[in-house]
């Protein structure tokens, strides 16, 4: 997936919603490394994220695993905030395998970051399911900012 | 979701929900507010999350609600819950993300009127000397061996270093070191975020805003504090910055097993949490106290930045244009402590999260100008409004376990904020109310907009009528700097 793409599908992309103090998004997949693709790149979109798109990009590989899916979700975006926030650095494109014992094995493009507007210090569990439904999957993810 | 016909009215500004409101909870919770506060509260996920904090095992008395409250994740911000040492838990989540973030208060013996024409240019010069924005990197990057000195040492880190002075360590909680840190207890990726960015200030709600005392309701308090009407204060709000930040993720993820080898059931997994006497329970809390040593350092840092722009601008313009430091306090921490329980002294884990310490007189851990009086309590409201000085009370230790609000709390969502102000006219109209602002982020800006917060003013009523505290003076500000 390429990010920045959203809401072409409707099964597929992320809504920011209110939230008094933090930032909170509504994410949707077609399976669970779509809604991982999308949430990052909500949370990337919502921190205002941009990359510097003619400067290359590298490539990295990255595997996770976690006992069930939210914390697998959270874990992702963990390491992507990482990657902003620690290399300067945000994936532009990324494929992603999950298999059924949710292992993560996946190949991110990154490109140089340009700039980053808000700072999200980071990824809670709070109220947080992945829920499924009849186009896929769906979750609320409250970030702390 | 709690409403308000779900609460009884306890006392002039105290609600409580009882513990009979949900089979899960383990005690009631008590809401300090007004009416109007109250029905803040009522408006979003607060007391929701409140009544979730309220079924954590082992807590000794009823959760407390500020009237700054709102909504967080898991705790809400502006909530208080003690856990017994033996039976309790310790949760990151009702601690929060950003520990020991806090609030540090300078006072100054220069007027305002000999300085206004400067404001323009003294903001800048804090712009320049404070690092600050998104992801901000520090000018001190640290080695390993000097990180570990920092979360050990804390601002007694800083002091060796040259970066504070004896007055600073003893008017800052704990004197700025908290004990039972260990390094070892830390990931290695929270200390690749820890060790760039030492002394920055960050983005978000955190600022460096210089203040003008605007009135002095406790005269002898005040001299203490070196608080003079119409001489200038300085205010520096921030926290542990990556480096809590990644503490608190590493244990919210590494509880989530343990919670449940526990047999612990929750309403919520962001509120996970340990026995504190197990070694999960240990382990985060000496990795805690790493991440709060560095908010002290931080803060230290900061100040001594402010400091130089201070000099920089004001040498040879003002006769005086030292600063000169009130207290500096944390708002997100968890803190063991002995309070009363059912007419027992009893050793607690008290969870602060959006609420600060407020200790009544004779407290021994303050220095001596303030133990006669009480604890400093610093209430920063929103940026085009008041922040008021506070002293803690002895009441306080009954109703709160010695605690207090932390500012004004919000009540309009970033998302709405965003939508309905925008940065550069809000600037405009600081600017033409005397605020002096600089900012890193125009959306930033307008996400923290004065319109965003409750009335610090209306906090501060109910604080001082539930009897957690007194007033000492109002600052109102007149420059601000936001990442």
């Amino acid at each position: 997936m390429t990010l920045g793409y959203t809401g072409r599908v409707p099964s597929s992309g992320y809504v920011e919603i209110d939230h008094t103090a933090d930032w909170a998004l509504r994410v949707h997949g077609v399976d669970l490394a779509d809604l991982l693709q999308q949430a990052a790149a909500g949370m990337l979109a919502l921190a205002g994220a941009v990359p510097v798109l003619d400067a290359g990009t590298q490539a990295l590989t990255l595997q996770l695993q976690a006992a069930d899916r939210e914390t697998l979700l959270v874990r992702w975006l963990e390491e992507v905030l990482f990657l902003v926030e620690s290399r300067s650095r945000l994936p532009v494109h990324i494929q992603m395998e999950i298999d059924p014992e949710l292992h993560l094995a996946a190949r991110l493009e990154l490109a140089p970051l340009a700039r980053l507007s808000r700072a999200i210090k980071a990824v809670t569990f709070h109220g947080l399911r992945v829920i499924d439904t009849s186009e896929g999957l769906e979750a609320t993810l409250v970030f702390d900012v | 979701m709690v409403h308000k016909k779900d609460m009884q009215r306890v006392g002039p500004v105290v609600w409580e929900i009882p513990s009979t409101f949900r089979p899960d909870m383990r005690v009631p919770v008590r809401v300090l507010a007004d009416e109007r506060l109250l029905d803040a509260a009522l408006g979003d996920e607060s007391l929701t999350q409140a009544v979730n904090a309220s079924t954590l095992p082992g807590l000794v008395s009823h959760v407390t609600v500020m009237p700054d409250v709102h909504q967080g994740y898991g705790f809400p911000i502006g909530g208080v819950a003690a856990a017994r040492i033996s039976d309790g838990v310790v949760s990151p989540g009702a601690i929060g993300y950003d520990i020991n973030c806090g609030v540090r208060l300078l006072s100054s013996a220069i007027p305002l009127d000999d300085v206004r024409p400067l404001l323009g240019e003294l903001a800048s010069a804090l712009d320049a000397h404070c690092p600050s924005g998104v992801g901000t990197k520090g000018s001190l990057p640290l080695t390993a061996k000097e990180l570990d000195r920092v979360c050990r040492e804390g601002a007694a880190w800083a002091l060796k270093e040259g970066w504070a002075t004896a007055e600073d360590m003893a008017c800052t909680e704990e004197n700025g070191r908290i004990d039972g840190a260990d390094p070892d207890c830390v990931s290695e990726r929270a200390r690749q975020r820890g060790r760039p960015q030492l002394g920055t200030l960050g983005a978000g709600n955190h600022f460096v805003e210089v203040d003008v005392v605007e009135q002095v309701l406790d005269a002898r308090a005040a001299q203490a504090m070196g608080l003079q009407e119409g001489h200038l204060a300085l205010q520096i709000h921030c926290g542990s910055r990556g480096f809590g930040h990644q503490v608190c993720s590493d244990f919210v993820a590494e509880l989530q097993p343990a919670t449940r080898r526990y047999g612990i059931q929750l309403p919520d997994r962001e509120l996970v949490c340990a026995p504190i006497e197990s070694p999960e329970g240990r382990r985060y809390l000496a990795a805690m106290a790493c991440a709060a040593n560095y908010a002290f350092a931080n803060r230290q840092i900061l100040a001594h930045h402010a400091r130089a722009a201070f000099e920089d601008v004001l040498r040879g313009r003002v006769r005086r244009w030292e600063l000169h430091q009130v207290y500096d306090i944390a708002h997100n921490m968890g803190r063991i402590e002995e309070h009363t329980v059912a007419g027992r002294r009893e050793r607690v884990c008290v969870h602060r999260k959006g609420a600060t310490r407020a200790f009544g007189p004779g407290f021994a851990g303050l220095p001596p100008q303030y133990r006669p009086l009480g604890q400093p309590v610093l209430v920063p409201g929103s940026m085009g409004t008041a922040s008021w000085v506070l002293l803690g009370s002895a009441a306080s230790m009954e109703i709160s376990f010695g605690s207090c609000c932390h500012g004004a709390g919000r009540v309009m969502s970033r998302h709405q904020a965003k939508r309905t102000v925008r940065g550069e006219r809000l600037r405009q109209d600081l600017e033409q109310a005397g605020v002096h602002v600089r900012a890193g982020s125009l959306p930033g800006l307008a996400e923290e907009a004065p319109q965003a917060y409750k009335d610090v003013d209306a906090v501060v009523e109910v604080v001082t009528q539930a009897g957690l505290a007194t007033k000492v003076a109002r600052l109102r500000p007149v420059a601000v700097v936001k990442g």
